[in-house]
């Protein structure tokens, strides 16, 4: 159901994507996973038009955009059935956490204040913070502020939900209580792209996995055939330093 | 020696044009601001040839004392005036201008190039990241700035403003060198009266050192809620 096609974006003269091919069924959960400066985030960002692909296509169910001759309507009309977290949460501070939620239910949906309101307290009760409702983002932590801009992304039902690494910027103490928020989104049959430096997480959450190197996809397939069983010596030795002890070593078989 | 009976006369005298003052003072924020916001979206964009205009205009503000400004509008806006309405077919004696108008327009404009850094650096202060999030959730342009820029912008800037306020009355003590009455002019019409200077200047002083407080003390009243709440 979500389909790119050829997607290159250049920075100036740098090129960051040099085109990248790929579709996702509704309901996976695909994770991204390679060394910095890939171009991971800038992949996700481009499915939400917030960076100018140069060439290729994006199909999502019944919007198609050519992004050479994407025009402002289109660019709405994908952003409207996307939702994207982000590492730094970027939740609005001039509002509570409730409005937060609110607020593009009733500017973009056109929903009455009251079913905004009743939504937005079903979506904080799944991330388990109804009870912060009436609090300004800044008194929040960190992990906190992050469940809520997940609450606000899937408030909008969305047909896929981007996560740019969403737990990048925690404190490792509050990267767990993310995690879990974002796996029951993953049970709830939510179409997911996930870029991560979680590679345990990745590993059990993921129905595929996605290796990227130098703007380039390198590999996909099950988290088992590209944790345990590539033959690609680019991820072997990207994982590598992702496992820290022997005994992990031994266990993934690297 | 000192009469306090002549300053109380004074204070109360002087009390009478404070509500002209604060009023004009207004309506030069007023239109400083609308200035100001021009001034600053054109830099932001950078229109071409405009910009520069504008650069060169604000860097000639920024650089003149008030008073050679005011001067020079005194001698140079009834012409300006005057040559302008001509073209239309207008027929004005530049004579008849009110000198207020000179005192209006002169300080909308001074004003109008720090306005224009106050509302530049109050929507700086949004973050990117936030604007980015409005553009992920589907919001358009318009959206964007009414429900997530202009909010947080203008509470930054609200506190600036009232600083600019107090600015402008201040400023406006120079008025009376073109006949137009504030405070400043009625303590030294009034001290004239009387004969009595030091009574008139002291109520003067007590009266701008009033205003100031009050708007000092609403300035920090908003500021702490304003950090309450985030």
């Amino acid at each position: 159901m979500l389909t790119l096609k050829n997607l290159r974006v250049a920075f100036g003269e740098h090129e960051v994507l040099k085109g990248i091919d790929i579709t996702v069924q509704k309901g996976e959960v695909v994770t991204f996973i390679g060394p910095s400066g890939t171009g991971k985030t800038t992949l996700l960002r481009s499915i939400n038009y917030l960076e100018k692909p140069s060439d290729g296509e994006v199909k999502l169910s019944d919007v198609g955009i050519n992004f050479k001759s994407a025009n402002k309507k289109d660019i709405l009309k994908l952003r409207r059935k996307t939702a994207m977290v982000f590492q730094q949460f970027n939740l609005f501070k001039h509002k509570t956490v409730i409005e937060n939620v609110m607020d593009a239910q009733i500017a973009i949906q056109k929903k009455s204040k009251k079913e905004a309101y009743e939504k937005s307290c079903e979506e904080l009760e799944k991330v388990g913070l109804l009870e912060k409702k009436d609090m300004y983002p800044s008194r929040l932590s960190g992990g906190q502020q992050q469940r809520v801009s997940i609450a606000r992304a899937l408030a909008l039902e969305p047909e896929v939900i981007l996560f740019d690494e969403p737990t990048s910027a925690l404190d490792p103490e509050l990267v767990g209580e993310v995690l879990k928020v974002i796996e029951n989104v993953a049970r709830s049959g939510m179409t997911i792209l996930l870029v991560t430096h979680e590679m345990r997480f990745a590993k059990n959450i993921s129905s595929k996995v996605v290796f990227m190197d130098q703007g380039h996809i390198v590999e996909q397939g099950t988290p088992e055939e590209i944790f345990e069983k590539s033959t690609h010596i680019r991820t072997r030795q990207f994982l590598k330093e992702y496992y820290e002890t022997e005994e992990e070593l031994a266990v993934a078989n690297v | 020696m000192f009469k306090f009976d002549v300053l109380a006369e004074d204070f109360i005298g002087i009390l009478m044009v404070v509500p002209k003052t604060l009023l004009l003072a207004i309506l030069i924020l007023f239109l400083s601001t609308l200035l100001g916001g021009v001034i600053a979206l054109i830099q932001q964009y950078r229109i071409p040839v405009v910009a520069q205009i504008v650069k060169v205009f604000t860097s000639f503000l920024r650089g003149t004392p008030a008073v050679v400004l005011l001067y020079l509008m005194y001698y140079a806006l009834p012409q300006i005036a005057h040559l302008l309405l001509k073209i239309v077919g207008i027929e004005f004696n530049p004579h008849d201008l009110n000198p207020v108008v000179v005192v209006i327009v002169t300080f909308s404009l001074t004003m109008s190039a720090f306005q224009s850094e106050i509302i530049r650096g109050a929507f700086m202060s949004v973050s990117e990241g936030q604007i980015e999030a409005a553009h992920s959730l589907g919001y358009n342009f318009l959206q964007t700035l009414s429900r997530v820029i202009m909010p947080q912008a203008l509470m930054e800037a609200l506190p600036d403003f009232l600083n600019s306020y107090m600015v402008i009355i201040k400023a406006l003590s120079l008025a009376f060198l073109i006949t137009v009455v504030d405070i400043f002019a009625q303590a030294k019409i009034m001290g004239a009266m009387s004969f009595r200077y030091l009574e008139a200047f002291v109520a003067a002083a007590l009266i701008y050192w009033l205003i100031s407080a009050i708007l000092t003390a609403l300035i920090n009243r908003y500021e702490l809620r304003l950090r309450k709440a985030y």
